[in-house]
């Protein structure tokens, strides 16, 4: 859920506008209408971060404080004062009674976000979300290039996905766009005038609502020092123009860690059934071997034993092909889970060449992988 | 002194309303036909108690104190229900307005404390101070909504 905010004020318009400022962000927001059900809400809950009102009925801000003060298990909890007394003596007095920072009212929302932010990791609920999103989930792209020719290639590399695609020339027009909605991931040229695509980047990290955005930086394959920059300027990674869209849709899918599962993956007549797409390439590989653990134990736990290992569309089998077969098969055996391999005529003759694969044995349809399947579970009881 | 008590009010007013409301409040000569044009009004109320003492009311039409919490709270207007959002929203303005005033007090030297803010409602009401009470009435308006304030101070032991 995030860190827990309490907001201690008499008005409930104040608490109100305080837990709505923080609503695009994964935190949890307790209020409290006076000093004593403050202190209550503090012991029970145990805040992050308390907001607190200096005028208030029963108990007052300031009384409230020195009691947190004077608290061993509270004192430690940070604490911004809120209030509609700007005068100077009034500061200095909130100064002196060790709170972390104040703010005055009127205030903007956006203020208090900025403040908080800064004593607390605050986080976006999108960024805490997109754990959850799927590859095949609606994604917001904003691609910041003053390149029509590049924003027009991501463009039409995603018309497979429901990804969508909004394209802008400058920096500053990527501000003004980020505070009004936020994107799912960002990609920014290095070669934006001025540096402005490094800028950017600064600007989205200083600031809470977009600390957490993946930030992917898009520059020449051959620009080896901006590359360089890059990474130590802390972006997510680098996309190499020009543009591979597969290597794109990869690194977004790996800076939002999209769930991939569902494509290789899914559960029929009572088995779990790993399939191998046609595209079979390194990066697949790779995707396939990072959910196949937990997908295989998910499946087990669920009372599914036996795992169809489904190679009938590759064309052949490479290295990585037999890795991720030979990972696959040490978990079946780890788990005591039955398996077979569903395999075209040149994967099964390409195996029978490596040591390591000579000795798999194949079925051509699922089908027949059901039957062998079935026939061998008495022999297991 | 009351001069610059209008001042304090004028920026009070324009600086809470455009911070909160993003509304820009423009001021107006007092227009009694508009203040008590029979409609139904909210007035929110805070007073300051020290080497100065008074009370400021903000007064404005039931729709208009709707809009500003509405807007205060970014609801939309069927969400609130009932007159407590309402008279809490505009006490907070009030309240605002007042500390935004009293910041400015203080600072010359002339520190005070506030009360809690109140709420009065009603069609047909006046403000009817006693005869040795200072005091002045300011309209402001923003798209033909009006706010009117109205400010009273008991006069300090020099003047009086």
């Amino acid at each position: 859920m995030g860190p827990k905010i309490l907001t201690v004020d008499d008005s409930k318009t104040i608490r109100m506008i305080v837990a709505r400022a923080f609503r695009p962000f994964a935190c949890e927001i307790l209020e409290a209408a006076d000093g004593v059900e403050g202190l209550a809400v503090v012991k029970r809950e145990k805040p992050d971060i308390i907001i607190l009102d200096f005028t208030m009925p029963i108990m007052d801000g300031v009384e409230m404080l020195t009691k947190l003060k004077s608290d061993a298990e509270a004192r430690t909890i940070p604490v911004v004062m809120l209030t509609a007394e700007s005068g100077r003596e009034n500061v200095l007095r909130i100064a002196k009674l060790g709170v972390r920072d104040y703010l005055i009212k009127p205030f903007k929302e956006d203020l208090i976000v900025e403040r908080v932010g800064r004593i607390i990791d605050l986080k976006a609920r999108t960024e805490v979300q997109a754990k959850a999103k799927r590859y095949d989930d609606p994604l917001h792209v904003l691609v910041v290039d003053d390149k029509p020719a590049i924003l027009d290639q991501i463009t039409s590399g995603f018309t497979d996905t429901k990804w969508t695609v909004h394209g802008l020339a400058q920096a500053g027009q990527a501000v003004d766009y980020c505070s009004q909605r936020l994107p799912d991931v960002i990609l920014v040229s290095l070669s934006l005038p001025e540096n402005s695509g490094y800028m950017l980047f600064q600007m989205f990290r200083a600031s809470v609502k977009t600390k957490g955005l993946p930030i992917l930086a898009m520059a020449v394959k051959t620009a080896t020092e901006e590359h360089a920059r890059a990474q130590q300027f802390g972006f997510t990674g680098i996309i190499t123009k020009p543009i591979d869209v597969e290597d794109l849709k990869h690194k977004i899918t790996r800076a939002l860690n999209l769930d991939t599962s569902y494509r290789y993956f899914e559960r029929r007549d009572g088995l779990l059934v790993m399939s191998l797409p046609a595209n079979f390439s390194p990066a697949v590989a790779n995707d396939v071997s990072t959910h196949l653990r937990a997908k295989v134990c998910e499946a087990v736990d669920s009372g599914i034993n036996r795992l169809v290992i489904n190679m009938g569309q590759l064309r052949s089998a490479d290295v990585n092909l037999i890795k991720l077969g030979l990972g696959a098969i040490q978990l079946c055996q780890e788990l005591d889970m039955k398996f077979i391999l569903i395999g075209s005529d040149v994967v099964c003759s390409e195996c029978k060449n490596y040591e390591e694969t000579k000795d798999w044995q194949f079925v051509a349809t699922f089908e027949e992988a059901i039957g062998v399947l079935n026939a061998k579970t008495p022999t297991l009881v | 002194m009351i001069q610059e008590f209008d001042e304090l009010i004028k920026s009070a007013v324009c600086e809470v309303f455009q911070t909160m409301l993003n509304m820009n409040m423009e001021t107006k000569p007092f227009d009694t036909a508009i203040a008590a044009n029979g409609e139904s009004h909210v007035a929110g109320a805070v007073g300051f108690i020290g080497r100065l003492t008074g009370v400021v009311y903000i007064h404005a039409s039931e729709p208009f104190a709707r809009r500003i919490t509405t807007t205060l709270l970014g609801l939309s207007p069927e969400e609130v229900q009932g007159q407590e959002m309402v008279n809490d929203a505009m006490g907070e303005m009030a309240n605002m307005i007042v500390g935004h005033m009293k910041s400015r007090l203080a600072d010359r030297g002339m520190p005070c404390v506030l009360t809690i803010p109140s709420v009065v409602r009603g069609t047909n009401f006046s403000i009817e101070a006693v005869s040795s009470t200072k005091g002045s009435l300011h309209m402001f308006s923003c798209r033909e909504q009006y706010l009117f304030v109205e400010f009273l101070m008991k006069p300090t032991k020099a003047e009086a």
